[in-house]
This record gives C-alpha cells, structure tokens and sequence, in this order.
C-alpha cells in the first residue's frame, strides 16, 4: 500500500518535471511579440494575400547561422521580426526596419546581427541577448559605437563609410598610443621625440620646467601628453635631464654656431615665407599642424640650437619628419634671427633658457623618475630600445567588464565602454597613481578613440570577411637616390604605396608614368601651389639642380604603374590625335567648369595651361578613361569616354605647353 | 455576403460611438505641461529634425561632388563658381524645385546639362555615382528647398 502510494507521487512529479520544458517554452516573451508582429504586419499589409501571409506565420524561433563567421548563431530575428521587412519601415520599437547601410539590407545572411551590434546571439530573453545586466559576457555596443563593429574586419585606418572609426585610429597613431601599448599592425611604431641627450643643449632649466608641466599648454600641436608632474617630480627630471651627456658632436654643432654673428632678420622673414614652413608648423594657429606652433619657440630653444638643428635636423633627431633644407651658411642665420626676434613669449622672464646647475641626488632620483614614468617608450636613448609599458590592446574589445577597475568613478555604469571613455578622457579620474597621462581629448574625439578600441576584438575573423587595405608595395630605393628621399622627409608628407605621411594629396606611388621628366626637375627647384584652390604647397627645399634631376629620374625609374602606357597612341589609328577634335570635346564636356584655361574656369581642379608641359599623355588617357580608379574621392567625374576620345582629348591637352608667366614662390606665407 | 456588411457597419457605428464618447470626456489632466512650465525652463534652441540614414547619405554625396559649385546651401555659390560662365544653378529656389520633378532631377545628374540640353558645365555623374547615390541626393537636394516667399500682394 505505502508502495503504491509513493509510486502514484513520484509518478505524478516525474510528470510535472517532464512538464516545465515546455511550458516554459510556451511562456517565453518572444511568443507574444511573434503574435503582436503578425497582428501589426496584417494591419500594415498592402493586400490580403500579404495580411494572410503574416497570420499565417508559424510562432517559432528564428536564427541566422554563419557557420563561415566564427560559428555564430543569431537569434536576434526571432523578436526583431521586421529588420529586413520593407513593410515594417516606422514600425514602432523592435519590429522596426533596419536602416540602410552598406551592408544591410543585402548582407544580413553573411554577416548575422552580433558580428556588428555585439550581444548574445544564441539567447531569446531580452535581457540576456542584449546584455543589459552588469558585468555581461559580451553586451551589445552603445549605438554611439558602432562603428567599431565595422572596425573588426576592415583594418585599414581609413574605412570608407565609417567616420568616426577612421578618426579614431588616426588619432591613436597622432597621439602615439602604440608606443606605449603593443597594437597588432603597428608593432614597428616609433615614437619622433627627440632623444634626450640633446635636450639640454636646445632649452633651458625654466624653459624645461614649464614644458614638463603642461606640454599642449605651452604647443598645441604637442605630441607629448601631460603627466601630471609635482614640481618636485619636475625638479628632478628636469636635473636628470641637465645630467645626460650630449655626443661631443652635436655640442660641437651647437658651440660652434653660438659663436657666429647675428643675421639679418628682414631677409630670413623672407625665406621663411618662401620656404613655407607652415606646410607642416603653425604660427600662432594658421599652418598645417603637424609639426610644434613656431609663434613662442625661441623661448624654448635657444638660438644656437635652432641655427643648428635647421643645419642638420637629422643628426639631432634621427626620427625627425622635418627635411633638411639646402640654405646657404648666410640664409639659415637670417631665419633664425628673424625667429629669434619675432617668435618669442615677450611676456616670459628672463633666463628662461639658462641651463640648470646639477644636482647630483636630485638627477639620480629623476632618472628612476624617468624609467617608472615610461618616458621610454617615445624618448629612446642613442641606439636603446623603446620599452613599452603599456598593457597589450589587442584583445581590448572584448574585456569584460568586472575585470576592470573602475575606482574612484562609482558613478559609473559597468560596462566596458564607459570605463574606456574614461580612461582615455582622463586617466587619472579612476585611480591615483595610474601612469597613463591626458592627452586631452574633447569628447568627441574621445568617443572615436573608444570606437576604435572597441574594434580591437578577441576572437579572431576569418580571411574570408577580413577586409584588409589594398596595399602596394612601397619600393625606396637606397644609394645616392635613397639619401635624398632621406635627406628631404618625401615620405614626411607624400605615400608612396602604404607608406607615408598624409600631409600632401600628392601621392607619388605612379609619380614616375604621371608626370614629365623636365616638369618635375623645374618643379623640385621652385613648387607652387598645383591647383588655384589650395593655399598649401610643397616647402622649397633649395636643392641643386642636380639633385633635383637625380630625383626626377629616380621617379621616372622607379615610380611607375604598369597599367599607364608610355605612349596610348601606339598602335592606335591617326584619327586618334586629332587635337581639333579634342578641343571640341573639351568644350562641350565642361571641363571647364573646374579647369582654369585663359582666362575662365572653376578653381577647383590644377588649370590646364601648362598640361602638355607637365603631364605625360599616358596619365592624361588612362586618368580620363576613369579618375577614380586613381583616387576614389576624386571630383572628376568619370565620363565613360571611348578610347578614340580620350585619346583625342589626351592629344589636345598635350599641346598645351605655355609655362606659367611668375611662379608664386612667395605666395601664402608668413607675413 | 450580408454579414460582413453589417458587422462592418456595427463596427463603424461602434467606433463612432466611442470616438464622441471620447470628445465628451473631459481633456486629460493637462499635468504633465504644467510641470514643464513649473521647472526652470531650459531655452529650447530650435532644433532641426534629425536627418534620416538616406539622407544623411545623400548629404554627404552632396558635400563632396556637389558642393563646390552649388555651395553648402545649394544657392549656386560655391567656391568653384564665381568663375564659371553660365553660374551654377540656385538648387534652393522654390520656384526650381516645384518646376522640376526628381525623375527630372535625377536625369539632368546622370546625363550632365548637355544630355538635357543645358550648359556642359553641369558635368554627367551617371558613370561616377551608383543610380542609388543618385536618388539619396536628389532627395537631399528637397531638404535644401528655401521657404516660398511670401505671395506678393
């Protein structure tokens, strides 16, 4: 009898257990918001047979499987029913339409939903999937963010289409994030501080001191942030700094040019403008900003140093982007005595740039100072090695965020995004005693930065949807060639293949099959501005004339594209260089519009009077046949000309040889 | 046959009902209003409708192709045409814009003026921009629309 009794009970809860499963399935949420997403379909249906498809849909989970993208499964659709259902554009709350995108409507079956928004893609509760709670697994990204989830397959700095991420990664490099922390990609960063055996012949004990307090205070265009410094700390350094030894070289340089004679300040102003200096400098804000604000810095360098350093720019910082100009012995002086009289902080005290008496006790603690504030990393000493002490980014993306310390900031929601706004925004807010200093971000460029760390995730994607930049290979050929490109910083400012700066527009990866041998040569000696709209040009580098020709025959050597003929009309019928007809066509296709020729023409393209002078007429056809192929954000629109066409405009543009009447060599610089 | 009629007219007789029944109803509390009006009113600045993704889109083909002739306004004064000879178009006209339908506009982008028989300086962007990026800044171009002027008495 018990027997049967307890066998009747366990019966009857061995049913209720086999029960739960699905009863909690039936009860789940997403149940109700399928019904409510057939009901709103219906009523938003064009036609009767469409309402009936919507009642007729099966309540059931739905998943997009990406067995190619890290075994995802997304089930993000089984409650964000109308992502990719053009009925539901304006739909209220989660049945909403996505946005257009480049990637959506199109690809929603390559790439799921969690490989850009983040989330949990196996989970149905809202709560799960999205990751609201603290300290979630892998939460979904703030919408402000986003762009970091284009930024896990597309690696190049610039992403097209994504703002904000390519911002952010360019900032990271400006700043020098990567000399500090081991960034996959950017492993050979180096930082261009100055090495700091010849600070001390540049700047003085009180120059030095202040610089140390507040960097971007004292430039603008500083790349060294603030530490956060207490004066003892700066005394210290600053009698550790005083204490290195310079090479006997370089205090030679410097000796040697303190002994010369003052010059003339009229003339130097002169050659500063021609010059154009603030191709890469500011004065006092106008310029390009890439390299320090010029409007105070005889009152941090010292006048010796500066007619040294413009001497031989590279034997004081072998990293230097600056070039070194070819001025006379004479003309440097004049420069720097213009510098000297004109770029000064008239209101700072004498003896700013008086060197510092050493303390000895007071130097070996700022060296210790040195190594633990990771000075290091960017300022290397002659032939030592950057030491990184920042933690590794690679996988920074993905951190949990009850692994981070979030300190003093409990205001704070616990999630990895704000902890990073943080950090990058103001270190020092989480915690005393971090290293990390400000850089100084505003807001804005805070959240870019974010984005792009966001875009730093920790599993690994596949070849298939990695999108790495089509890079070309960036020959720099050595020797006597190898020496100029060197001598002048090329890559401070131009790319050539994947390498090189971003100050000029000018790439000169096909430089070789776009322009003419003698153009080049007169160019190199005396640049202009190319086209009317630009105020920006290449600085006159006062190079010889046979310098000037070594490189414009390196150029033609080595700098060419294979897919720009020496010469189109080969091969081709006569009819094809008919400049007549060429002319027609430029007349009646509003070239003009953007090309000044005589008199009329927009400001916006280089004017054509001098083309047959300057471009060869392989660039000329194949740049017709379709400018984008060679600058996708150019203006110029592809006109989709026949060979014959272009050919015959190509003749045309080609006798266009009147050499400019003066060359504005002054124009556009300091006055 | 007959039933859906007269459910459907029990339905709107119903409806009827509830929406007088609903005129009678006193208004709502206006509560939430004087709240606002009772906290220290912030100035609020006269803030633009957000653009939506397709014309944020169309904006920014405006920006980069456009722009430098038409001017940010599209008034027809960018910096590229205080020398060009016809002036570019005044895109913000509302005389222009009524006059012009987007087929129309979206044509006189991909042919260039010569393909609809206006000045060459206009170039074709058929072959440059997808017929998509054409749409998105044609409808970028109606946002650009002044207000009418007022009728003249």
């Amino acid at each position: 009898m018990p027997l049967r009794r307890l066998f009747a009970i366990t019966s009857v809860l061995f049913f209720m257990v086999l029960a739960i499963s699905p009863l909690k399935n039936a009860l789940r949420p997403y149940r109700a918001i399928q019904r409510e997403y057939a009901r709103l379909g219906a009523s938003r249906a064009k036609s009767q047979k469409l309402a009936e498809a919507y009642q007729a849909r099966p309540v059931s989970i739905q998943q997009i499987w990406l067995p190619g993208l890290q075994n995802r499964v997304d089930r993000c659709t089984t409650c964000h029913l109308g992502v990719q259902d053009a009925n539901m554009a304006g739909a209220p709350g989660v049945f909403r339409l996505h946005s257009h995108s480049f990637h959506t409507p199109k690809d929603f079956d390559r790439f799921g939903c969690t490989s850009c928004h983040g989330g949990q893609g196996l989970a149905t509760l809202e709560e799960d999937a999205h990751g609201n709670a603290e300290n979630a697994g892998t939460p979904m990204t703030p919408l402000p963010f986003i762009e970091s989830g284009c930024g896990r397959c597309h690696l190049a700095t610039q992403v097209a289409g994504a703002a904000i991420l390519s911002r952010g990664r360019q900032l990271m490099e400006k700043a020098g994030c990567f000399a500090c922390h081991l960034v996959k990609g950017h492993e050979g960063f180096r930082s261009e501080a100055p090495p700091l055996e010849s600070v001390a012949l540049k700047t003085g004990g009180e120059a030095l001191k202040r610089w140390l307090k507040d960097p971007k205070g004292l430039d603008p265009n500083a790349s060294m942030p603030n530490f956060h410094l207490s004066d003892a700390d700066i005394e210290a350094l600053t009698h550790y700094i005083f204490n290195t030894r310079p090479s006997g070289l370089l205090a030679g340089k410097v000796r040697a040019a303190g002994s010369e004679k003052p010059g003339d300040p009229v003339n130097g102003k002169k050659i500063f403008a021609e010059a154009r200096c603030i191709s890469c400098h500011t004065l006092e804000g106008k310029g390009n900003g890439s390299a320090p604000e010029l409007a105070k810095v005889a009152s941090r360098a010292s006048q010796p140093w500066l007619l040294a350093f413009l001497r031989d720019p590279h034997a004081f910082n072998p990293r230097t982007r600056m070039p070194q100009f070819g001025f006379s012995e004479a003309d440097t002086r004049d420069v720097v005595a213009y510098m000297v009289t004109e770029f000064k902080d008239f209101e700072a005290p004498e003896g700013m740039l008086e060197p510092v008496r050493v303390n000895q006790t007071l130097a070996e603690k700022g060296q210790k100072l040195f190594r633990t504030l990771g000075c290091t990393a960017c300022h290397v000493a002659a032939g030592g090695e950057s030491e990184r002490i920042g933690p590794e980014l690679n996988r920074i993306g993905d951190k949990r965020a009850s692994s981070l310390d979030f300190g003093k900031r409990t205001e704070l929601k616990h999630t990895l995004p704000a902890w990073l706004q943080a950090k990058v925004q103001e270190p020092r807010s989480l915690n005393t005693g971090l290293r990390m200093p400000s850089y100084g971000f505003t807001p804005e460029d805070t959240r870019a930065i974010v984005t792009a760390l966001l875009a730093y995730g920790a599993e690994p994607i596949p070849a298939a949807y990695l999108h790495q930049p089509a890079t070309r290979p960036s020959l720099v050929p050595g020797g006597a060639v190898g020496a100029l490109f060197d001598r002048y910083r090329c890559l401070s400012c131009h790319q050539i293949g994947d390498r090189g700066g971003d100050i000029s527009t000018a790439p000169l990866t096909a430089e070789g099959s776009k322009v003419k041998k003698d153009w080049l040569v007169d160019y190199l000696l005396l640049s202009f501005t190319i086209r009317p709209i630009l105020t920006d040009r290449m600085p006159v580098f006062r190079m010889s004339r046979e310098e000037a020709t070594t490189l414009a025959q390196a150029f033609g050597t080595f700098y060419l594209d294979p897919a720009i003929p020496e010469d189109p009309f080969d091969g081709q019928p006569a009819s094809s260089r008919d400049p007549e007809e060429g002319k027609r066509l430029y007349d009646t296709l509003g070239c003009r519009a953007c090309h000044i020729l005589g008199d009329k023409g927009g400001y916006y393209g280089p004017p054509l009077t001098e083309a047959g002078r300057r471009l060869k007429p392989g660039w000329t056809y194949t740049w017709l046949k379709g400018p984008q192929k060679w600058r996708a954000d150019v203006r110029c629109p592809s006109y989709g000309l026949s060979d014959t066409d272009a050919l015959r405009l190509t003749s045309y543009l080609q006798t266009l040889t009147q050499k400019p009447a003066a060359p504005k060599a002054g124009h556009g610089g300091a006055r | 046959m007959r039933t859906p009629v007269l459910t459907g007219l029990a339905r709107t007789l119903l409806l009827l009902m509830v929406a007088t029944g609903c005129r009678k109803q006193a208004p709502p509390p206006p509560a939430p209003a004087a709240e606002a009006a009772a906290a220290p009113a912030p100035p609020a600045p006269p803030a633009e409708p957000p653009l939506s993704y397709e014309l944020r889109l169309g904006r920014q083909v405006f920006q980069h192709y456009c722009l430098i002739c038409h001017g940010e306004t599209g008034a027809g004064d960018g910096f590229n045409a205080f020398n060009v000879e016809p002036h570019p178009r005044d895109l913000s006209a509302p005389a222009f814009q009524k006059a012009k339908s987007d087929g129309e506009l979206a044509d006189t982008i991909r042919r260039g003026g010569l393909g609809v028989g206006l000045s060459p300086m206009m170039p074709p962007w058929g072959k440059t921009l997808t017929p998509d990026q054409i749409d998105q800044v044609v409808a970028y171009l109606r946002t650009l629309k002044r207000p009418d002027a007022p009728p003249a008495s």
